[in-house]
């Protein structure tokens, strides 16, 4: 494409491709069939610098720019998304929490271990909010001293279990859930912090995801990341910039069912041609490519715009979501079209972009509706 | 067609379809999906009722059920686990060219068997021959009073279960338009054997296989209709089958449907309120409730023309293409009502999902129903 990417970027994104196709490729399969995290892998995607591409310098970072970021999530979703995720959850959410609000000393402490990717974090928000007994689950955070004591469930925390430290949310004002929250950086082995349950899901296997019970976890007010009560601060200020991170992922999924359905549609003969002859196909590969270009040009604009620092990247950010989550669904279903009976196995990859996609697609419910933010941004009410 | 202006002989068929898929099906339909396993338990007590065949003549001992009673038992089947019905379905269909030209005695034992809870399977799909059916490659040579089976099919619903198999093999193949022919075989005659096992993105609880024919040897009697009438059977019957696969999709959908309002009703958002108290919410509500309600009537009104024997074949193929598109539409649109939770194993909603999406390409891809669509009303 003739987005102008750097010389830079250029590179990097070359390098991803390589390594993706090199290193991981060959174990996507078994990352998706064992559901495990892929602990090697993940050490070779850090060691490629892959979870330091945010954050400064001084913290073990590399500031390769968001937009390289980007670029990297969108070329390692192309090839293995739930290695995506591993990423998305660990930089933009974990260690971008961190490196935006926490001090000094929590920066010290953790940013270089989570850069060399030694340390894996996670983003503990989300709750079962429609339990019957979601009121009893709420976690919640009770200051007694110098402490905080923190009681409550977790639900679909992504990188849990793998993760060394979590970045919870609880309510430390219960009255007022939107503004009463506060975050918490709370290690895996802190007593009370435990991992209940691993949640099974449609996709995005390898990205272990599993509900967390907190019970009596006592931690110093140093472990209080921002202030008390800017919870939803943080969660806010990340979640443009994480949808663009998954609007990425989608669309390194959707690069791959364009690239799959072209192959199957070249090769693949009925009525005594390859499909692909076909106006039937010609329409769903063409409307995969158109959008998948527009998506992209879209995404890296609002990246370039993160980067710059301009203010209007969170309207656009959620002007990607809303386009780029429907036409990344679109393409995948179609993907599985091309291919007919065998998009259906298992055994082809256009199947599990399908539970992929949906993943990187439904999993930020938890925010507005990308609807709401536009409109709200674009007519001042 | 509303349930409201169902007779009360269908409304009976549908309560009982209902309390039975909500108390067998809909209890274990997550489990058959996780295991892959055969329903044989929930099998066994659908013929128990009588339903082994649910399109089997009376005189037969069947029920011959009409087109809108089947329709409703699909509709409350598919709703409780669309894999359990793809399973069930597939004695429906592998009925038709049997009753479209099996011989008295072939059919009389045929249905026998069915509704004492034999399985039976269609098998015209080959690896070489998909929407192109009429590139099959298997043959059938005619030796005496037999015939001998020769060829490989696949994606056959049904196939490692199978006491019986529909077979479509080539007889004339100088005869391109009517190189075809359709036969019965039993599934335990030397030289059949069951390959590979389709291990699938949904409908799991359906067993999905490869059938391999190696010199089998079937009697001539076993010839369903006359020679060279293969591909115009193998027409005929989807065209028939196409009103039940559409009323399923209608029952996954409406599924998808229920378990994302059951969800909005619960779900409190960020400020405190239900998920169904936001317009963004109620709006995607109405529009998956409009296009299920669409295709509901499109799938009913073509089963009355069926039961009534007004040509349907246009209106089947539209019916079946909108209501697999709307119900895989519906299914993905409550996964992402549902968010996380949705995509969760927790719910049920994801594996909606993954079951909607084979009836887009099963029964004739709905590719194939738009050419039949097209042809239909360019035709006149």
């Amino acid at each position: 494409m003739s987005y102008t990417l750097t010389e830079e970027q250029q590179l990097i994104q070359q390098n991803v491709r390589e390594f993706a196709e090199e290193y991981v490729l060959e174990h996507t399969t078994e990352i998706d069939t064992s559901g495990e995290f892929p602990t090697e892998i993940v050490g070779q995607a850090a060691e490629q610098g892959l979870f330091a591409l945010l954050f400064p310098e001084e913290f073990g970072g590399v500031e390769a720019g968001f937009l390289s970021y980007i670029l990297t999530v969108e070329e390692i979703s192309r090839t293995c998304a739930a290695l995506g995720s591993i990423i998305v959850n660990h930089c933009s959410l974990a260690a971008e929490a961190i490196n935006r609000f926490g001090s000094k000393e929590q920066k010290e402490q953790y940013l270089p271990a989570m850069c060399a990717g030694e340390t894996i974090g996670a983003f503990a928000l989300n709750e079962f909010c429609a339990d019957p007994g979601y009121g009893e689950s709420k976690v919640v955070a009770v200051r007694e001293g110098q402490d905080y004591v923190l009681n409550g469930k977790k639900y679909f925390v992504m990188n849990g279990g793998a993760a060394g430290v979590y970045v919870v949310f609880a309510l430390t004002d219960p009255e007022n859930v939107e503004k009463g929250m506060s975050a918490f950086l709370i290690e895996a082995e802190t007593p009370g912090f435990s991992v209940a349950r691993t949640i099974e899901k449609m996709g995005l296997n390898g990205c272990p995801t599993v509900e967390i019970v907190l019970e009596n976890v006592k931690v110093l007010a140093s472990n209080l990341l921002g202030k008390e009560n800017e919870g939803m601060k943080i969660v806010q200020t990340l979640q443009p910039m994480f949808k663009l991170a998954l609007a990425a992922q989608t669309l390194g999924i959707a690069q791959s069912a364009l690239e799959n359905s072209i192959e199957y549609a070249k090769q693949r003969v009925q009525f005594g041609r390859p499909i692909g002859k076909f106006p039937a196909i010609q329409s769903m590969i063409a409307e995969m490519a158109a959008n998948i270009h527009i998506g992209r040009l879209a995404l890296y604009d609002a990246a370039e715009m993160v980067e710059k620092g301009e203010e209007e990247y969170e309207v656009k950010a959620s002007m990607v979501q809303l386009f780029v989550n429907k036409i990344g669904q679109k393409t995948c279903l179609d993907a599985i079209q091309v291919h007919g009976g065998y998009g259906y196995s298992q055994e082809m990859l256009v199947s599990r972009l399908l539970r992929d996609v949906k993943g990187t697609i439904a999993i930020d419910s938890a925010s507005e509706f990308p609807e709401k933010i536009i409109a709200q941004n674009i007519m001042g009410l | 067609m509303s349930d409201a202006l169902l007779s009360p002989k269908h409304l009976e068929i549908q309560k009982k379809a209902r309390d039975f898929a909500r108390e067998y099906i809909m209890p274990v339909a997550k489990e058959l999906d996780a295991t892959g396993e055969y329903p044989w338990d929930i099998w066994k007590r659908i013929v128990d009722m009588g339903w082994g065949c649910m399109i089997a003549p009376e005189e037969y001992g069947g029920p011959g059920l009409d087109a809108v009673s089947v329709g409703l038992v699909t509709e409350e089947f598919a709703y409780a686990c669309l894999g359990v019905m793809t399973a069930v379905g597939s004695n429906n269909l592998s009925s038709y060219p049997v009753l479209l030209g099996g011989q008295k005695e072939v059919q009389e034992k045929y249905f026998k068997d069915l509704l004492a809870g034999k399985i039976a399977a269609f098998a015209l799909t080959e690896p070489g021959a998909g929407c192109d059916a009429a590139a099959c490659t298997t043959t059938a040579e005619k030796v005496g009073d037999e015939y001998i089976l020769n060829g490989t099919k696949c994606f056959c619903t049904g196939g490692g279960v199978a006491d019986y198999l529909i077979i479509f093999a080539v007889t004339n193949p100088d005869n391109r338009k009517n190189k075809l022919s359709c036969f019965l075989v039993e599934a335990d005659r030397p030289g059949v054997t069951v390959g590979s096992v389709e291990n699938k993105l949904g409908v799991r609880a359906s067993n999905t296989t490869e059938i391999i024919l190696k010199d089998v040897r079937i009697p001539a009697i076993n010839l369903l209709g006359n020679e060279g009438e293969g591909f115009k059977m193998a027409m005929k019957t989807l065209d028939k089958a196409r009103p039940n696969v559409a009323a399923q999709a209608i029952g996954g959908a409406q599924r998808a449907l229920d378990e994302a309002k059951e969800y909005v009703k619960n779900r409190i958002d960020a400020n405190g309120r239900p998920l169904a108290k936001n317009q963004f919410v109620q709006f995607k509500l109405a529009d998956m409730g409009m296009k299920l309600e669409g295709a509901r009537q499109l799938v009913r009104h073509c089963q009355v023309l069926k039961d009534l024997e007004i040509p349907y074949t246009m209106t089947a193929a539209m019916a079946k293409a909108l209501s697999t598109d709307v119900c895989v539409e519906v299914a993905c649109d409550a996964v992402e009502i549902m968010g996380y939770y949705g995509y969760s194993k927790d719910s049920i909603v994801e594996k909606v999902m993954r079951d909607a999406k084979i009836q887009q390409i099963y029964e004739g891809t709905n590719e194939v129903q738009r050419i039949v669509i097209s042809g239909q009303m360019l035709r006149s």
